[in-house]
């Protein structure tokens, strides 16, 4: 039932900022994920979390509570590891009693619990296997129940499917989610990978260096990018540079060729230079009609319900643009086609101050 | 040219089978992929092909040649490793030249030679640093570098982008794409990421259990599969069960499990006969007539909405959405779904069910 | 029991606890090992008199240690030469036999250095008539320094191939195969990529062999009784026997051998920095690959006639002087004995080294935890690095060292038992929290963390999750004590003169005026079976727990 408040949280590793101030509010029964790449400080806002990691400074509220100094295991809350760390000394019945047999809960209790999340998970014929036994999706349920089991109200899910082959990651995402809606759990779930946390997440904490980029539900972290980073690592952008012409009712900017561009509008002074972000997926390419600027299709890979196009602009600029797959066949490379958008899916942002290049690193 | 043939190629440990007799050419040029899940055996034939592991029966041609008790270091291949493996005690560019220096050409070629490749994955300014100061798709394309410095016309690649981020590896899977066509390589290249071997393969081999399930390019096994398996690991899709009902004008109609009835091109399935419906969810769509569901969850995919809704006996649709009419589509509300007849692909009804006949694991 | 849990997992407890813990390693177990540096500040007159001012005490001190480090680098040299290969094949080729060489392997390990030191000498040294060795020993050596050297490369050379294969397991094999499918053969691979990698390795095992040879004591005494004419041939920790013996006859020997333990205990200290620096500094060139002979090396005859030579070299250098006591016993002419003093004297051992092993495992399991999960502090890492001084330190100095400390106080009765105990802790207690340190890294602190976040107190994470998971590095850290207290001559003797520990009793037996080979022969025996006991039930446990 807690929500959890994170005030100014800071935590260094010698000259490595690993939390940089981190302010973070999460409401009650809510499925948070923070997403970030590796080295963004993740984990350790986790493990913070959890208070297997003293911050340096700033202070964690559970309910309004403070519990910065609280003992770990005073917290409830779970941490569900990326190895899962079931004990392999335990079958799987063992591990998921583990936290209700530390609390010497009573027997009749242990049973009902116990069948409930064996039928939850699944895993109702499997009760006296151990760990190695398992596959790996069994082995992730396994954890799950047994944080579950634990009584804990918040759980903490460190890259929770990262182990699992990709297309059984897929199955599970919303499998997980679901598990811990029902038990009306409040979660926050650390990943890297952008299509997990628009798929799970009720809002999504994008995270780097230590920092919070932006907290917004995935739509709008999508559609409102804060940064050319996040606008770029949730889903790949286009950028261009240009000068800024006019900021209402829409943007312009005018590249160094003299190509002007729409954007949403912004708050950018005419004359700064700017850069303008587009998803790939929004980034349009047509033959029949007047776009932008134009480029030459270089290859066309199918990659299921979608294309993948590289483009080369007249002026050497690589862009990628991502249709519907019934328009192969329509589109070949060495076409020349036109480039487009709506203007309300490009965002300006100023001008990063350590340039383009830098701000877009993914690693 | 190189050209790779397998023959009858299988490996035993002990009762288990991990690849049991695989026949497979991979032509000159060609950018082959063998995807599957963990333990179908994928990572074993490509240590065979390799000679990093002998196998139990059948040969490995390169080349024409029969590779049986040749070993690795004669057989002129490139190899990226999953663990990606730069000698730790070597900088970047004696990584790289390590090939040429087994090979003892002199000191000036062995420069020569790992500055092009570092130039060509473009790291050419981290040649003195250490693998461990660099970042895993630095790391990676490192180790790309150093075993296309051997000068093979080979790569193999065993699953080379698992270690790294998701949007690290998106990044350089189009690059390896890149290289390999532009080297003129033959490449094999082992995954059990379908997105990662959808972007990068001429040809897909899936594998499942030490055996090749199917065959074919990334669109033929996305858009026509001829296995329920292969339908519902390479991309998403809904499988829904049926009875052939009637068919006229070639269409058949399928009344579902479900309770509802859709038309699908295809009429190798006479009237009666059960079967299972494979529709990818950019082909369902609402519509005044068809299957009865319930909306339960819509999520925002950026570029489209994807929708879950649930029929009545409990089955999960999932169909896509250009965009979200609030007033169409909402949680709870109920919808007819109807699916596209050209892209829905028909199979008999497996008999152990369709749970066994897709598991993963 | 829920308030006992309570109470100790209060910080203010396990702080106590653990300032507990390194107190007792710091007071009990550092200290007296090194206090003998202290005499020659507090005594340097007494050293003056009656070792420098002395030309023939001081001609044999020089002598004996030269002698000590000589053989000791001699037999480190053969043992890496020899170890390496071995090693190499007993973790990277698999072949039938494997199991059963690596038990051979270990054989020597459980065979007491005492025992070890009689059988050796019998095989190969020119013998006294008296003694009556089998015709077919080989009866050849009559130098005591080769004797000695050859001794020592039997004892050690199981500890040699253990250290360099338990690193070699850990090298990623698949650098070796990158390598490989680069075009360089497997020999080529070898040496560029995977020894340069070895370092760490090749120091541990130098350190362990060099320490193991510069400590040894009952076996080297043995040897050089058992031998025709050993002259005055004497290494550093058999000078301190000898003349620990004599102390309260001549008092004017405790200054030599203040300064005979002082010389050992530094230079053995000195010497191990320098050859960890030398190793891990000097630049070996190894750059260039010569694909063609190392092609051919890598292939056909000469990979098996290495591995052959090897095997060879373990059955005759090592196998055949550690067992050859038993053909001695069963070919020589039965004496009476008498059984008595000997049972005596095993029984007093089995007391002392179970007594030793209890206080190693009850106060030795904290402190390995303490290093191993504070590997970031300062402290940690200084005790980590103190842990390995009673390991390196020739126990016959730790004991003489130990035993002025604690007669020098009144701190604590000085009863011989209690001694004979305490320098027995000293050099185990090492060992017992090396063991179970590395285990304890070994395992993913996320078992203990996960248990935690479940609610779990950190003695119920201990005890529920991380106990059960090291019990069986804990019990084969129990048993490696156990039988280097069983085994140990030099710092019982030097710890206290008149001591009766089995080993002791067996080189006296033999070092009498009248030596009675017979009984030494007939208690060695039973010394290496007990031994071996305790030997096979390590390598169950390991055994068990690797699978």
């Amino acid at each position: 039932m807690p929500d959890v408040k994170l005030e100014g949280l800071r935590k260094s590793y010698g000259d490595i900022k690993a939390a940089d101030g981190l302010d973070l509010e999460v409401k009650d029964g809510e499925y948070l994920c923070v997403l970030g790449p590796t080295g963004a400080g993740k984990t350790t806002l986790l493990r913070m979390i959890s208070g297997l990691l003293a911050p340096d400074e700033g202070k964690i509220l559970f309910d309004g509570k403070e519990c910065t100094d609280l003992e770990v295991e005073e917290r409830k809350a779970a941490l569900l590891s990326q190895t899962y760390a079931l004990f392999p000394q335990l079958t799987v019945e063992e591990n998921i009693m583990f936290g209700l047999d530390i609390r010497g809960a009573d027997e009749k209790i242990k049973e009902q619990v116990l069948i409930s999340m064996l039928d939850l998970v699944r895993l109702s014929g499997r009760s006296d296997a151990y760990p190695r036994e398992l596959s790996g999706g069994m082995q992730q349920r396994t954890a799950l129940a047994r944080a579950l089991a634990s009584g804990a109200d918040l759980l903490l899910l460190d890259e929770p499917l990262r182990a699992l082959d990709a297309r059984l990651r897929i199955s599970l995402r919303t499998e997980l989610r679901s598990l811990v809606k029902t038990l009306k759990m409040t979660a926050i779930h650390v990943t890297h990978d952008q299509d997990e946390a628009l798929v799970m997440a009720d809002r999504v904490a994008v995270i780097r260096e230590g920092r919070i980029l932006q907290i917004g539900t995935p739509k709008e972290v999508w559609d409102r990018p804060a940064t050319p980073f996040v606008a770029n690592f949730v889903g790949q952008s286009n950028f261009f540079t240009g000068e800024v012409l006019q900021s209402s009712p829409y943007t312009l900017i005018r590249t160094p060729e003299g190509t002007v561009l729409k954007g949403r509008p912004s708050e950018l002074r005419p004359g700064s230079t700017a850069v303008l972000g587009v998803k790939i997926g929004n980034t349009d390419i047509s033959k029949e009609r007047k776009g932008y600027l134009k480029a030459k299709v270089e290859r066309i890979i199918f990659e299921g319900r979608n294309l993948h196009v590289d483009l080369m602009t007249d002026n050497g600029q690589r862009l990628s643009s991502k249709v519907p797959s019934w328009r192969k066949g329509k589109i070949a490379p060495g076409d020349l086609v036109d480039i487009y958008w709506e203007e309300s899916k490009g965002t300006v942002f100023p001008m990063p101050p350590n340039g383009l290049e830098n701000e877009l690193k993914v690693e | 040219m190189v050209e790779v043939r397998l023959v009858g190629l299988g490996k035993r440990y002990g009762p288990v089978t991990a690849v049991d007799k695989v026949d497979l050419t991979v032509a000159d040029g060609e950018y082959v992929t063998i995807l599957g899940p963990s333990g179908c055996g994928k990572t074993t034939l490509i240590r065979m092909i390799a000679g990093i592991i002998e196998p139990s029966e059948g040969k490995v041609y390169i080349d024409g040649n029969d590779m049986t008790g040749v070993p690795v270091e004669d057989r002129d291949i490139g190899y990226v490793f999953q663990n990606i493996a730069l000698f730790p005690h070597l900088t970047v560019q004696d990584n790289v030249s390590y090939g040429p220096r087994a090979k003892d050409l002199p000191p000036e070629d062995q420069s020569r030679i790992s500055r092009r490749f570092l130039e060509m994955v473009k790291l050419l300014d981290k040649m003195g640093m250490l693998p461990d100061e660099l970042c895993g798709g630095e790391q990676q394309k490192v180790s790309l570098a150093r075993a296309l410095s051997s000068g093979s016309k080979l790569l193999l690649l065993d699953e080379p982008l698992s270690a790294l981020d998701s949007r690290v590896r998106v990044d350089l899977r189009y690059e390896l794409r890149r290289l390999a066509k532009e080297l003129g390589l033959t490449t094999i290249h082992v995954t059990h990421d379908q997105e990662e071997a959808q972007s990068v393969s001429d040809r897909i081999v899936l594998m499942r259990a030490g055996t090749v399930v199917e065959t074919g390019t990334p669109e033929e096994l996305y858009t026509r599969p001829k296995k329920i398996f292969t339908a519902n690991f390479i991309g998403e899709t809904n499988l829904l069960e049926g009875w052939v009902l009637e068919i006229k004008d070639g269409i058949s109609v399928i009344e579902l499990r479900n309770g509802g009835r859709v038309k699908v091109n295809q009429t190798d399935h006479p009237v009666g006969d059960a079967v299972v419906i494979s529709v990818r969810p950019e082909f369902v769509f609402p519509a005044d007539e068809g299957m009865r569901a319930k909306v339960t969850a819509i999520t925002y995919m950026g570029t489209y909405w994807r929708i879950t809704a649930n029929t009545e006996d409990e089955e999960e649709v999932d169909f896509d959405s250009a965009t979200l009419d609030e007033n169409l589509l909402t949680i709870e509300k109920e919808v007819y779904l109807a699916v596209n007849p050209k892209a829905a692909v028909l199979y008999p009804r497996p008999e152990d069910g369709v749970q066994e006949a897709i598991k993963l694991e | 029991m829920d308030s006992l849990i309570t109470v100790i997992s209060r910080k203010r407890f396990r702080t106590g606890w653990t300032a507990f813990i390194i107190l007792f390693f710091l007071f009990f177990v550092i200290l007296p090992t090194v206090y003998i540096l202290s005499y020659a500040l507090t005594d340097w007159g007494s050293i003056e008199k009656f070792v420098l001012n002395d030309p023939a005490m001081l001609d044999l001190i020089i002598d004996s240690i030269i002698a000590s480090f000589e053989i000791a680098g001699i037999v480190t040299v053969i043992d890496i030469l020899v170890g390496l290969p071995m090693a190499w094949m007993m973790v990277r080729k698999e072949f039938r036999g494997k199991a059963l060489l690596d038990t051979l392997i270990d054989m020597p390990l459980a065979v007491p250095t005492a025992a070890l030191g009689f059988s050796s000498a019998i095989f190969f040294a020119v013998t006294p008539e008296s003694l009556a060795a089998p015709s077919f020993a080989l009866n050849a050596v009559s130098s005591p320094f080769l004797l000695i050297v050859l001794l020592h490369v039997v004892f050690s050379y199981p500890y040699m191939v253990r250290s360099l294969s338990a690193i070699l397991v850990q090298i990623d094999q698949t650098y070796e195969t990158a390598g490989r499918t680069l075009g360089a053969s497997a020999l080529s691979a070898a040496r560029t990529i995977t020894l340069p990698l070895f370092r760490a390795g090749l120091v541990t095992g130098i350190i362990l062999c060099f320490a193991r040879s510069l400590s040894e004591t009952g076996g080297t005494m043995i040897a050089l009784a058992t031998m025709a004419n050993p002259g005055s041939f004497a290494t550093g920790p058999t000078l301190i026997g000898d003349w620990k013996d004599n102390l309260e006859i001549n008092p004017d020997l405790a200054a030599p051998l203040a300064f005979v333990s002082i010389l050992l205990i530094l230079l053995s200290l000195v010497l191990l920095v320098v050859i960890k620096l030398v190793i891990m500094k000097v630049h070996l060139p190894m750059g260039r690959i010569w694909p063609r002979p190392e092609r051919l090396f890598s292939r056909g005859w000469f990979p098996k006639t290495k591995d052959g030579l090897a095997v060879f070299f373990l059955v005759v250098f090592v196998l055949i002087p550690s067992f050859f006591i038993f053909t001695y016993v069963v070919s020589v002419e039965p004496s009476s004995f008498d059984w008595g003093p000997f049972a005596e004297s095993l029984m007093f051992s089995f007391l002392v080294a179970g007594v030793v092993t209890v206080i190693d495992i009850a106060l030795g399991v904290p402190l390995a935890l303490y290093i191993a999960k504070n590997r970031t502090g300062k402290l940690p890492e200084v005790l980590d690095v103190l842990v390995n001084v009673p390991l390196i330190v020739p126990t016959a100095a730790l004991g003489y060292s130990l035993g002025v400390f604690w007669t020098g106080q009144n701190l604590i009765p000085t009863y011989d038992v209690l001694l004979i105990i305490l320098a027995h802790v000293a050099f185990t207690y090492p060992l017992v929290v090396r063991n179970v340190a590395g285990a304890v890294e070994e395992v993913d602190p996320a078992y203990e963390e996960t248990a935690r976040t479940l609610g779990a107190k950190p003695v119920q994470a201990f005890r529920r999750v991380l106990y059960p998971m090291i019990k069986s590095s804990i019990l084969a850290g129990a048993i490696m004590a156990f039988t280097r207290s069983l085994g140990e001559t030099g710092a019982t003797q030097a710890v206290v003169a008149s001591a009766q520990t089995a080993p002791v009793y067996i080189v006296k037996l033999i070092k009498q005026t009248v030596p009675d080979y017979y009984t030494a022969g007939l208690a060695c025996i039973v010394l290496i079976m007990v031994s071996f006991a305790f030997m096979l039930a390590l390598r169950y446990i390991t055994n068990r727990r690797s699978r």
